[in-house]
Order: C-alpha cells, then structure tokens, then sequence
C-alpha cells in the first residue's frame, strides 16, 4: 500500500498531467481552428469574392499563415511526445535544459492568460544528469503553478540554469508582484510533497524572497 | 353602396428592418490570426466587422461604436470571456453575445446562459452556423430594441 507522501506525488503527477493535456488539446484546437477557418476564406474568395485581379497574392497570404499555423503545431507535438517519454524510465540520462524547455512551450499558454511571461536564461555547457527527468518536471511545474497562482499581471517567471560546484542548479527567478489573497504565501508553501519529491531526486531546495533554487547531482547515487 | 374596408396590418416586427449589411459585429479573440480571418469571412457575407483582442479592449471598441452582436472568445489573457459577457450585458443590455470558444465546457454553456448569451458554439464552428447566429441575435436584439420603444410610447 502507498504512504501518504508517495499518494500524494501520484495525485499531483496527475492533477500536472491533467493540466499539460489541457493546455495542448486547447493549443491544437486553436491551430485546427485558424487553418480551418483559412481555408474556409479561400473557399469563399472564390465563391463569394469580387474579382479584382490582387487574388493569387492573397491566397499565397492565406497559405503561408496555414503552414505557419501546421508548423507551431508540429512543435506543439513533438514536445508533448518528448513529453510522454519522459516517463518511459524512472532513470535515464538527460539535458536539464531540453527538459525544462518542453516544460516551458507546454506551460506558456497558461502563463500568457495570466499575463506573465515565462521565460528561460540557460546555460547552455552544463553536463548531462542521470535522474528521474519526469519527477524534475513535476517538481518545476508545481513552483511554476504556485507562482502563476499567486502572481499578479505583467510579472515575470524566469527559469535559469548553471553548473555550480559541481551540482546542476535550476533557478526560478521571481519579478512582479502578487495578487493580494496571495501575498501571505510567496515563494513555495507546500513543503512537504516538495521536500518528497526533492529526496527522490537526489537534491536541495532552497527558497528565499523571490528566488527558488534547486540543485541536482550529475549522478544519482 | 356598399363600403368595403381594408385593414392593412402593419408587422412592426424586424423582419423588414434587417439588412446584414447594417449587422455590426465585433469578433473578441485572443488568437489574432483566428480574429482576423473570421472577420474577413464575416465581410464576405455583408456584414460591418471589427475586431478586438482582448476583453478590455473590446470594451473600450464598444464605447466608442456600440456594436449589434458580440462574438466572443472565454479564455483570453487578462480579462476573462465570462466577465466581458457579465460587462456588455449589464452596459448594453439589448446587444446579443455568441460565445464561440474552444475549451468550453457545460458549466460555462449553462453560465453563458445564465449570464444572458444568446449562444454558445464550439470552436472551430461552421461559419453557415454563425452566419445564421448572427442574424438570429440581430434580430432580437431588434425585436427587444422595438419592443422596448413600444412600451415606452404606450406609457406616454
């Protein structure tokens, strides 16, 4: 039988799970729904349109923005497939950046509702790590999700990475201000499946104002 | 000598008032490219389109030219589709509002009708459908106007 502490990672895996699929199914839904339309209006330019001669010109506009549309989702894609993977292995080698940048393109659209910008500053030499790279997600969302919970408009969520003493460190820097029911619980309030989660990973956490600072071991031992 | 009398009934209802070219339309979507090329197939089909990307700037687009339906977006950033809904209604209160969203779920097609919406419709939506939404909330939106007008002569 699960304890508690591990009851609790699965809820929240799948309450993060949950919220990725939401916010792709509405992404795809968005990109299906702008190529339809396009090509509904090449439809009706020939049907309903006056003809005035510019019309080659204004179809090759309706199809460049039908392939732009294609191709954003194509990416939207392949990060939700890097994605998925990710929880083929509790244990593999992995690219802490490649991991958090999925995060990112699958968490901006919930960040660009809210009016805050997600963003990323990473250092682009660190070594490869040897982790649970699905837990290390599951962890940087639920901080993102707190942030994005507590924080007012027009703030900023930047994510960075550096190798430091030999550790990976992920940073969530912190820019805004938070809305006022949220001020009381800035940065990180749920310690307890935070510090489950970091154990498993081999890590620390350490938060302070505006700055919550994770570091990883290269191996897992 | 006989007198015949002819009753001419005059239907003061919007049938004869709606021309679609006099609809005024304002499409609210955060997905500017998704705004745009609705509204140039709105344009299509003779009717007065404008856009607007978020609620707030809807609602200042509104003030300046008040429009005949709305044709709105849920889940833009900022102010939220259900709120810009809960606004237009409470400052105009005959302007129509079709919700046409791509993440809608029942509890916001009950709250839109709770909220006076006059539809809700699934993204992406067949632009026939629209078509004929639009017209139908044009012509209540006449139809509430006129009677409107109606009760206030009759209680002169």
């Amino acid at each position: 039988m699960e304890n508690k502490g591990e009851r609790d990672l699965r809820l929240l895996q799948l309450r993060f799970i949950g919220k990725i699929l939401a916010g792709f199914t509405h992404e795809s839904k968005n990109y299906i729904a702008i190529v339809k339309e396009s090509a509904g209006l090449i439809g009706d330019m020939i049907q309903l349109g006056k003809k005035s001669g510019d019309e080659p010109d204004a179809y090759l506009e309706i199809i460049h923005s039908i392939e732009e549309q294609i191709e954003k989702a194509t990416d939207l894609f392949r990060y939700l497939n890097r994605f998925s993977h990710r929880m083929d292995t509790e244990l593999c080698t992995f690219n802490v950046n490649e991991t958090l940048e999925e995060l990112i393109a699958l968490l901006t659209r919930f960040a660009n509702q809210k009016k805050i910008s997600l963003e990323k500053d990473f250092q682009q030499d660190i070594p490869s790590i040897t982790n649970n790279p699905s837990l290390l997600q599951l962890l940087v969302f639920h901080f993102l999700e707190e942030q994005l919970t507590g924080l007012d408009k027009n703030s900023s969520l930047i994510l960075n990475t550096s190798l430091s003493n030999g550790l990976v460190v992920v940073k969530i820097m912190i820019k805004g201000n938070y809305l006022e029911a949220e001020s009381e619980k800035k940065p990180g309030t749920d310690n307890k499946i935070h510090v489950y989660i970091i154990d498993q990973l081999g890590g620390t956490i350490i938060k302070e104002n505006d700055l919550i600072s994770i570091s990883l071991p290269v191996l897992l031992s | 000598m006989t007198t015949y009398r002819f009753v001419v009934k005059v239907n003061k209802s919007s049938e004869g008032l709606m021309k679609q070219k006099d609809i005024r339309v304002l499409v609210i979507d955060d997905e500017k490219d998704f705004a745009n090329t609705l509204a140039q197939r709105l344009k299509l089909r003779n009717l007065k389109v404008n856009t607007a990307y978020d609620g707030e700037q809807a609602l200042i687009k509104l003030k300046g030219e008040e429009q005949d339906v709305v044709v709105l977006d849920l889940k833009m950033p900022g102010m939220h589709g259900m709120e810009v809904l809960q606004e237009i209604k409470k400052t105009y209160p005959n302007m129509q509002v079709i919700v046409l969203t791509g993440h809608g779920t029942e509890a916001d097609e009950e709250e839109v009708k709770r909220l006076g919406g006059f539809s809700f419709l699934n993204k992406p939506a067949d632009i026939d459908t629209l078509e004929y939404k639009i017209k139908a909330a044009f012509k209540e939106k006449v139809d509430r106007t006129l009677s409107a007008s109606t009760f206030a002569d009759n209680n002169q």
